[in-house]
């Protein structure tokens, strides 16, 4: 039985967790439940006579589709390329400023500002600043240097690594200053130690620095993938997807098929098939985590 | 097996306009348990860590059995260390902590495990090697961290204020097992401390420091005995020695209007400060007159407060005194309790 003091705990309780369960619930629970059913339908306003539930058709399409598959390969490579680039320049600026007796201070807030843009406005910045073609400025390097003009973004063949460095431009920031804290937070004694205990400076980075602050890591991964997966804005306002379908990850081919081609039912299939590989891609993560 | 004898020669270490170490020279002996004494911010552990090759020295020479460390890497010295925070790799478990500094030079997987097992129940942590430090208490950390240390078979180990995180009755155990441990290993022990008592029953030798210098080298006995400042003499022991101005003429000391026979046979007439250790207070029927302020009973002794001209004596006595508080007694002290040091340099007079 209660007692009268935990009962009004618990109102209280209840409360307190509503107002933010009503909203989350309005706000995401809803529209994902609108968005599975209307994958399951066939809802195309260029054929809006053709309507109704179409079972798990819109998802067998999608097997034959090639668009959908060279999406899903520009997702896994623009995901995995991002991810790893942000982490390797990410934890070796770390080390670097660790170093750096004076002025850290200045370089965190440099650090905070790429990230603090929205990501259009990178995508619009990084299209007619720095890889305008003739204008922008590592156009302007290239040429000083004999390597001569390129179109960036407009070449099927560089579009992909333009829109992933300017993906890893924006967000390696984030990385760095996680692991920066990770690292300044490690006790100095500990290193002492091992430095007695014989260890070498690499021995000391493999064996202690790295296990130490493998959660940060694991973290920033976590967080770096489900960031990449959702990319859009950025690519959007930098190439639209294109040229042709060179840079159109499963974000924008989504995109493309609900508001481009106004086919919602394979649109909302597409989002679902999103939902998944980022929920799984979650889930392994955190296994990995809390791995031993 | 080599033996491990250390010297600092004229050490001398500046933190930009500060100096912390003002010239240190030093030798230790193979296999002394040797302590490092002083306040806080004395220079000992300072001088423990440019033994151990953590922090360079600005001026000056570090030998360990007559080959020159000063720029050796730490890892290359042979010593060991047990850190005041123990300094566990938290991610290993006490296996792979104690097994690390070896596992660092390549020893074959066999010969570290014999050491594992062998290190662990030196310091009686064998079914604690599966732990994390995390699940250790204090004390056994403190053993984790020395069976780190002796695992390796150091020429010399460096303990910095390793029993300073135990709780008191463990710091007593802990302080004698180490004493015991040292004995058995052989192995020439540097140990830094701000406690006094501590130094005095664990050490060999010490030197104690104050203000980045080393104002005394001795035998604890030694030191207590005869104290060459008399800000060592203040240092050392518990409760303090009282100090108290008075004016010296052939062996004779004043203390305001009042008389005490000294056993210095120095000529002369001068200022000097009087150190009488609180046990050496005797209360008798005779000698200076004093009022008890405070009287606190340890059980076998008590500690009285003695005013005497606005200036506070202690005395240590036993628990036979009746007096009360408030009431005056007469205090003296034997010629011989009686240390003497001079007004203005507060170095010792007497020998």
């Amino acid at each position: 039985m209660q007692t009268p003091v935990a009962a009004r705990e618990r109102r209280f309780a209840i409360y307190l967790f509503l107002p933010a369960f009503l909203v989350l619930l309005v706000t995401t629970t809803v529209p994902l439940i609108y968005l599975a059913w209307t994958s399951v339908n066939r809802v195309d306003l260029t054929s809006p006579w053709i309507k109704g539930f179409a079972g798990a058709d819109n998802y067998s399409k999608m097997l034959g589709d090639p668009r959908f598959w060279n999406s899903l390969e520009l997702t896994v490579i623009y995901t995995g390329t991002t991810v790893v680039l942000q982490m390797l320049i990410g934890l070796g600026l770390a080390l670097l400023v660790l170093q750096i007796p004076r002025g850290q201070g200045i370089l965190r807030v440099a650090a905070i500002i790429p990230i603090v843009l929205a990501p259009v406005v990178v995508g619009l910045f990084w299209r007619t600043l720095v890889l305008a073609p003739d204008f922008g400025v590592l156009d302007f390097v290239m040429r000083a240097l004999g390597f001569g003009s390129h179109d960036w973004l407009g070449d099927p063949n560089l579009a992909l690594a333009s829109v992933i460095v300017i993906h890893t431009w924006q967000w390696t920031p984030f990385a760095f200053l996680v692991i920066l804290a990770s690292l300044s937070s490690l006790p100095p004694d500990i290193f002492e130690a091992a430095r007695i205990d014989r260890a070498s400076s690499v021995q000391r980075f493999w064996y202690i620095t790295l296990p130490l602050i493998r959660p940060a890591l694991v973290i920033v991964v976590i967080m770096r993938m489900m960031v990449a997966l959702s990319a859009f804005a950025a690519i959007f306002a930098a190439t639209g997807g294109g040229p042709g379908s060179a840079t159109e990850i499963l974000n924008l081919y989504t995109y493309r098929t609900s508001f481009t081609e106004l086919n919602f039912g394979y649109g909302a299939a597409l989002a679902m098939v999103l939902l998944a590989v980022t929920l799984l891609v979650s889930y392994s993560m955190f296994r990995l985590r809390t791995a031993r | 097996m080599s033996n491990g004898r250390v010297s600092l020669k004229k050490i001398v270490k500046r933190h930009g306009a500060f100096t912390a170490l003002h010239g240190i020279d030093l030798d230790i002996e193979p296999g002394e348990f040797f302590a490092l004494l002083g306040p806080s911010g004395s220079g000992k552990t300072t001088t423990l860590r440019i033994v151990a090759g953590l922090e360079e020295a600005s001026e000056g020479r570090v030998f360990l059995d007559s080959t020159d460390i000063t720029n050796t890497e730490p890892g290359d010295r042979d010593v060991a260390m047990v850190f005041q925070s123990y300094a566990l790799y938290p991610h290993m478990n006490v296996r792979q902590n104690i097994a690390f500094p070896m596992r660092m030079v390549g020893m074959p997987k066999g010969e570290i495990d014999a050491a594992v097992q062998d290190a662990a129940k030196k310091v009686h942590i064998e079914h604690l090697l599966d732990r994390k430090p995390g699940q250790l208490s204090g004390g056994q950390q403190q053993r984790c961290a020395l069976a780190r240390a002796i695992v390796r078979k150091p020429r010399l180990f460096l303990l910095d204020e390793p029993l300073s995180n135990l709780d008191a009755k463990l710091r007593l155990e802990t302080r004698g097992e180490l004493k015991k441990l040292q004995r058995s290993l052989g192995v020439t022990t540097i140990y830094v401390t701000h406690d006094q008592e501590e130094a005095m029953t664990i050490a060999d030798r010490m030197a104690v420091f104050m203000d980045g210098q080393i104002v005394q080298v001795g035998s604890p006995k030694f030191v207590f005995d005869n104290p060459a400042t008399a800000d060592v003499a203040n240092f050392i022991g518990s409760p303090p020695m009282n100090l108290i101005p008075a004016s010296y003429a052939d062996g004779r000391i004043r203390i305001g209007a009042h008389e005490l026979q000294t056993s210095c046979r120095v000529g002369g007439e001068r200022n000097v400060i009087a150190g009488i250790r609180p046990s050496s207070v005797r209360i008798g029927p005779s000698g200076i007159p004093a009022r008890i302020d405070l009287i606190e009973n340890l059980g076998d002794a008590l500690l009285l407060d003695l005013s005497l001209d606005q200036m506070t004596i202690r005395a240590r006595t036993g628990t036979e005194v009746t007096s009360r508080e408030g009431e005056s007694v007469f205090f003296s002290a034997d010629p011989t309790a009686v240390h003497l040091f001079d007004a203005v340099t507060r170095v010792r007079i007497n020998d």
